[in-house]
């Protein structure tokens, strides 16, 4: 199963039309990459959505979406290859909260673009992910420093409170 | 359960994209499963009822109550209970089989507290003044998913 992210300007973890090139490109230049559900290794490849044509991709379709394109083949290679802290939004696509929060990460995501890493994980295709983090409620908002949960916290806010949240977090890492 | 493209983001449709086999049309591509119809009016029903009897109000977005009103309804369409939308779980048809979560959940039921802002108490920063909603104003608002 692979993975695709396209956002705006955040990724997101879920299985879209996109996963079954992925897979099969992956399948062939990746062997060691297995389908399973239940591994650090299971998302292939994790692909955030980009800003149009990239010349770079070798895949022959075309999505227009706008974000940066990256690869990843998995959650864990995500953030351990995150420069910066992640900020991952565990959600549910009929979660009321999750999706009033939206809009408001596209705010903070590109007021905060240099401080933090924005990533979404629709914990009804990654459930083995959402298990590993203990999720309960959503949204659940988890700040991860060095590839570790640093802060965490439940429900929806509003921009400012979300951005405080996370100026918070940073300062003390500073 | 097969999910073919996100339901938060709106895609262009590739000439390389092979429709997934539900599709009833060439070139469109279902982004989610929706709830029944039926479904969906009972829940909104329910809501309005519930949300009188308990004295409290819909979030003044709608929009969020739309969501949820349509996640209670597809969870009763796929496990037979209105299981709560804005939670993740291990196993789903066990936890609608045991009823904790099932709408309205016993935090609801004991303490008012709904973190799905579907039921929010008057003193909520996000509660409206609204006991009611319109299946246009669910549809309108979950148009784009």
């Amino acid at each position: 199963m692979a993975v695709s992210v396209s956002t705006s300007s955040i990724p997101s973890l879920n299985s879209d039309r996109s996963n079954r090139f992925a897979t099969s490109a992956i399948s062939s230049s990746s062997p060691g990459l297995r389908l399973s559900s239940y591994s650090s290794s299971l998302l292939f490849p994790l692909r955030i959505g980009t800003g149009g044509l990239s010349s770079s991709s070798r895949r022959k379709r075309i999505l227009p979406v706008k974000a940066k394109k990256q690869t990843f083949s998995s959650f864990d290679d995500l953030l351990a290859k995150s420069d910066k802290p992640v900020l991952v939004d565990f959600y549910a696509t009929w979660c009321g909260p999750c999706q009033f929060m939206v809009p408001i990460l596209n705010e903070v995501s590109a007021s905060l673009n240099d401080k933090i890493q924005v990533v979404k994980i629709d914990t009804e295709k990654y459930p083995s992910i959402a298990n590993k983090y203990n999720i309960e409620a959503l949204p659940t908002f988890i700040i991860f420093k060095d590839a570790k949960p640093f802060d965490r916290f439940e429900g929806a806010m509003t921009a400012a409170q979300l951005i405080q949240r996370i100026e918070d977090a940073l300062k003390i890492k500073q | 359960m097969t999910v073919q493209a996100s339901t938060s983001f709106s895609f262009g449709i590739s000439s390389f994209v092979i429709p997934p086999a539900r599709s009833r049309h060439r070139s469109v591509i279902r982004a989610q499963v929706e709830p029944s119809e039926k479904s969906v009016e009972i829940m909104r029903k329910f809501s309005e009822q519930y949300a009188r009897r308990s004295g409290t109000y819909f979030c003044v977005d709608k929009g969020v109550t739309s969501v949820v009103i349509k996640g209670l309804a597809d969870h009763k369409d796929q496990l037979g209970a209105p299981l709560c939308p804005c939670r993740h779980y291990d196993d789903k048809a066990a936890e609608a089989g045991q009823g904790f979560w099932n709408c309205p959940c016993v935090p609801m039921r004991e303490r008012k507290e709904c973190h799905c802002m579907l039921f929010l108490t008057p003193d909520n920063d996000f509660a409206g003044q609204e006991q009611t909603v319109t299946l246009e104003e669910i549809k309108e608002s979950t148009a784009n998913m």
